[in-house]
């Protein structure tokens, strides 16, 4: 284990690893990364696999997989993990700091420099126009996180499938008729899922 | 402003979510009940988030300094950085109940609450802000480049501001 660790030390001091180089790369890819979270995964992809070659594409998959089932920005739970994974609880803070400083900065400043042109009305119509864009790139976005949810369900039979459909329509209508705390009803969404797919994953298992 | 509650709205919204829309159901919920923001400002700070760099749930950053400026952004900040650091107790546990079905179950059940409640949210907030023919066509326009992923979102943005902006 500790020769590992040791080689593993070694490889990336060979591949010009320090604190320092960790957090001008980060500071790169915070200030850098407009387009969203798709980018910034992609820059992330692309410092630290490919140009540096500080953790391998089997790593990343494998922080990618965990940081689904962690609460709160997906890829601020990837930068703690190759942080991490790095340089412990210092190459955390660093990875942390060198994505979100220069990120938030800039949103503040876009946000304040807005706020002085809020009131032009050719500001405000750009504003719904792009908005409407927003409305349907989020459409393709949430279709692309369903879809594979639907269609691994309908291969695993009618109860699953039932259940999908049934959790995404009906926790539509209950939040317009009764609007309840939505925390709550992630808790249900996902308690109801685990007792589902339970369930069904024993019966499959006692039919064979 | 209530600084506290307003750092456990919006530290709640981001803990029982995930990815950067997750929170925007609870905040919608929460913000606009207490009075703290507008359905404009939603639209706001969702089109500033998607300008900016870094993550794109950085809009929460934005609409928290719309509502309540450099106090509430930098609260709102420090909101978004905690449950995250949850990841090294999963990483903790991972390899145990990574192949566990209830455990997928968890996760597809949250995502389709996510999901559907956002899509809510977000026609909620589209009507709020009037709705004509031309805007639907640009919705629709734009959720079938996004799907045939041919068009950078960015460029898609561009256009629709470009429109808007020539168009008033």
């Amino acid at each position: 284990m500790k020769d590992h660790r040791e080689n593993k030390v070694w490889e990336l001091k060979q591949s010009g690893f320090s604190l320092g180089a960790l957090l001008r790369v980060w500071l790169i890819i915070g200030a850098t990364s407009f387009g969203g979270g798709a980018m910034t995964q992609y820059l992330i992809q692309d410092h630290f696999i490919y140009r540096r070659s500080w953790i391998t594409e089997e790593e990343y998959a494998h922080f990618w997989a965990m940081c689904q089932i962690a609460p709160g920005i997906n890829l601020l739970a990837v930068t703690i993990l190759i942080g991490n994974h790095l340089a412990g609880r210092m190459g955390v803070a660093i990875s942390l700091l060198g994505l979100v400083l220069p990120s938030a900065v800039i949103t503040i400043a876009i946000s304040a420099a807005y706020s002085s042109i809020s009131q032009y009305p050719r500001v405000q119509s750009a504003l719904r126009t792009v908005f409407a864009a927003i409305f349907g790139i989020s459409l393709a976005t949430n279709w692309r996180m369903v879809r594979p949810i639907l269609l691994a369900n309908y291969k695993h039979g009618w109860q699953r499938f039932a259940f999908t459909l049934g959790l995404f329509t009906g926790s539509a209508v209950f939040y317009m008729v009764c609007k309840p705390p939505v925390a709550i009803l992630y808790i249900l969404g996902g308690l109801f899922g685990a007792a589902v797919y339970w369930r069904t994953a024993k019966k499959s298992d006692e039919g064979e | 402003m209530y600084w506290l509650l307003f750092f456990a709205v919006v530290l709640k919204a981001v803990l029982f979510s995930t990815g950067g829309m997750g929170p925007l159901p609870s905040l919608h919920n929460d913000l606009i009940a207490y009075g703290w923001s507008t359905e404009k400002e939603f639209t706001e700070a969702l089109a500033i988030g998607q300008l900016t760099p870094g993550p794109s749930g950085l809009w929460v950053l934005s609409l928290c300094y719309l509502v309540a400026g450099l106090p509430g952004a930098l609260l709102s900040c420090l909101a978004l950085l905690l449950p995250p650091q949850l990841i090294l107790l999963v990483q903790y546990g991972y390899s145990r109940i990574a192949g566990h079905e209830a455990t997928q179950g968890v996760l597809d059940g949250v995502v389709l609450v996510i999901v559907s409640f956002s899509v809510l949210v977000l026609a909620e907030i589209m009507k709020s802000n009037g709705l004509d023919i031309s805007l639907l066509i640009i919705t629709a326009v734009s959720a079938a480049l996004a799907i045939s992923r041919r068009v950078s979102a960015n460029y898609i943005l561009a256009v629709a501001a470009l429109v808007g902006f020539i168009a008033n």
